[in-house]
């Protein structure tokens, strides 16, 4: 089976064989991949260099290697070839959501307002600290999800913005 | 004094467990309700429920901590930081139910803990400040006084501490927005709105001398820490010496810092801050009337325990040293890591830990709550862990903080880790060259970086998870490895 993974924002080809042997980039690797702590921590190596892997969150995947955070997305290739090849960019849709659970202090925008990437949108307050909640890119508004002076579930949908 | 009660929790409420274990000393956990599993709370050697997660309904609970500490026969009370920890009333009530507050006394606080009146003290022992207006409740006036100063100028709380609170304003458009969110932060953190406005020393950096008194009215300097890397005006990264201040500046603010506690006749351990501009002019900030976070840093250099240096004082013996005593030995360095998304603001994220592997090795210190498990609590502050290195000099210093943070592993939570390494080799850092600024101008880095050297393994493995995910949603036999049926399912397709 092949995937395509995409390791931040460099795309890397990985082929598992049926015998188990790896091959990546189309380069044939001798692999052993070793699950330490079931669904989070592996011992990889790669023609005798040894590395650690470590899951640190889903969704996005988010992986420690040997120290460094990176961010992981993986698909099959036949999933991939009938998608249109390449991974898609931003589907335009962006949802901002509460980090945390909080008291939604203030909502910056309303339906329909045109944001500039960075600018401010909610103030959510937890942790002590009031939060600035910003547009990850320039867009429009085209949902409210909450409104100012309640409080929010962690994950919950604050903002929807529909990206340029 | 015998027994102690804890009125913290996290990581500063096991250092403290642990300097009175050091001591022979009981000490006592309190807890609420989303702390039940918490670290400190299976450390001590009692530990009493205080009541919701709500701060004001557990650790700000003034009564209920101090009713707890008679009931479970304690005779002192550690407030450690945050929370109490500043709050006069709190000290005050401790020492009438005949405990004794582990901390410079009610007395002290108050003429400290208004930072307009600390000002005040300073400027009458003598020391420098930053121009600066006494607590406005009106923005008007508030916003003249501005003007008048000339931007960009600092909204700070009059009654706060710890950077909460505080707002950089960089010209007037700015100042109505600044002005309420700084007051209705400042009414949640300390239920006082009163702010004063001080004028923004640029490119500053933000320096504090540790200082330890005792009853015979002894102070003594111990040495400067460093805490110019902030995030909302909320420290990430100290370090011992300061890469800027030589032994003459050291001298001159050592000796300022002791000027304005003994102005006050100040006990127990304390913290003066300063700001430090490019010509090494100094500036009076406030002092801290506590432990800080990061006492750690002096401890290495020093060789002292500061929190069972703060347990003998509050016991009534006198400084074990003088002044001359004193030696500061190579440099240290803390980072602290919070449950912060590096790549997305700093901003806060709970969760819970999945797993968790702290670092060791020589020059190493861990502090921290952390366990697999745990949930992180969004009610308090995001501090999980701190990690402390020394060296014979900064070099070495930092050498160890990098192995020490690329050993380190937190998964489940986003944490401060990435930004944390990114400055540990980031060349500024590494030169000594960074104040107030630079989280903002260095971060998050313009580029993500090169991949790291294994980065190929994680794509062995997110193929081996992929695998993993196909097979598992098909039934199969369980006799075979996951991943070795789905190889063979797709040889056989």
């Amino acid at each position: 089976m092949r995937y395509e993974v995409t390791l931040d924002e460099r795309l890397v080809r990985v082929e598992l064989t049926p015998d188990g042997r790896f091959t990546i980039d189309d380069r044939a690797v001798a692999a052993e991949v070793r699950e330490i702590v079931r669904g989070w921590l592996w011992s990889v190596t790669l023609d005798g260099e040894s590395h650690e892997v470590t899951l640190l969150g889903h969704d996005p995947m988010r992986v420690d290697v040997n120290g460094t955070e990176v961010r992981v997305a993986v698909v099959d290739e036949r999933a991939a070839r009938a998608r249109g090849g390449a991974p898609r960019a931003g589907s335009g849709r962006v949802e901002i959501r509460a980090p945390m659970p909080g008291l939604l202090k203030a909502i910056h925008v309303k339906e329909g307002d045109a944001v500039a990437k960075d600018a401010p949108l909610a103030t959510l307050e937890a942790m002590k600290m009031e939060n600035e909640l910003r547009a990850p890119a320039a867009g429009r508004v085209t949902k409210i999800g909450a409104s100012a002076g309640t409080k929010v579930e962690g994950g919950s949908v604050l903002v929807v913005i529909a990206s340029e | 004094m015998t027994s102690v009660l804890v009125a913290n929790r996290g990581e500063i409420a096991l250092r403290i467990i642990r300097a009175c274990h050091d001591l022979g000393m009981r000490a006592v956990a309190v807890y609420s309700d989303v702390d039940r599993d918490a670290l400190h709370v299976r450390a001590a050697d009692a530990a009493y429920p205080i009541g919701r997660a709500a701060p004001k309904e557990s650790y700000l609970n003034a009564a209920r901590l101090i009713e707890v500490a008679k009931r479970a026969g304690c005779d002192a009370v550690h407030p450690g930081y945050g929370f109490l920890a500043e709050n006069a009333d709190f000290a005050q009530a401790v020492a009438a139910a005949d405990l004794v507050f582990i901390g410079p006394p009610a007395t002290v606080q108050r003429l400290l803990g208004e930072k307009t009146a600390a000002r005040r003290v300073a400027s009458e022992a003598g020391v420098p400040l930053a121009e600066g207006t006494e607590p406005l409740r009106d923005v008007a006036a508030a916003r003249a006084a501005a003007k008048r100063m000339g931007y960009p100028v600092l909204l700070k709380p009059a009654a706060g501490g710890g950077g909460k609170g505080m707002r950089a304003v960089a010209d007037e458009s700015e100042f109505a927005a600044a002005w309420r969110g700084a007051t209705g932060e400042a009414m949640t953190a300390f239920g006082a709105p009163a702010l004063y406005v001080e004028r923004l020393v640029p490119h500053a950096r933000h320096i504090e001398m540790q200082i330890l008194g005792d009853a015979r009215g002894e102070v003594v300097w111990l040495g400067e820490r460093d805490c110019s890397i902030q995030r909302r005006h909320q420290k990430l990264v100290e370090e011992s010496p300061a890469p800027t201040v030589d032994d003459e500046l050291r001298g001159r603010l050592g000796v300022a810092a002791v000027k304005v506690a003994k102005a006050v006749r100040y006990t127990n351990a304390g913290t003066v801050e300063f700001l430090v501009d490019g010509d090494g002019r100094f500036y009076f900030l406030e002092v801290n009337t506590r432990l800080q976070v990061e006492h750690p840093v002096t401890e290495m250099v020093t060789g002292l325990d500061l929190v069972t240096l703060q347990l003998r004082i509050a016991g009534g013996e006198p400084l074990p040293f003088a002044q001359g005593d004193v030696v500061r030995r190579g440099a240290a360095i803390e980072c602290r890591v919070t449950a912060e998304d590096s790549f997305g603001g700093f901003l806060p994220a709970g969760g819970i830990v999945a797993l968790v592997r702290e670092p060791a090795g020589p020059g190493v210190r861990v502090d921290s709550a952390l366990f697999a498990g745990m949930t992180v609590p969004s009610e308090y502050d995001p501090l999980l862990a701190k990690v402390i290195a020394h060296g014979r000099d900064r070099a070495e210093a930092v050498a160890r903080m990098r192995r020490a943070l690329d050993e380190m592993r937190v998964a489940g939570v986003p944490t401060a880790l990435p930004f944390l390494r990114y400055a540990m080799g980031e060349p500024d850092f590494l030169a000594g060259q960074y104040d107030t600024d630079y989280v903002p101008t260095h971060w998050p880095p313009a580029e993500r970086g090169d991949l790291p050297d294994g980065a190929a393994a994680a794509g062995a493995l997110a193929a081996v998870l992929a695998v993993r995910s196909r097979t598992e949603r098909r039934a199969a036999t369980p006799t075979d490895t996951a991943w070795a049926r789905a190889a063979r399912e797709d040889g056989l397709r």
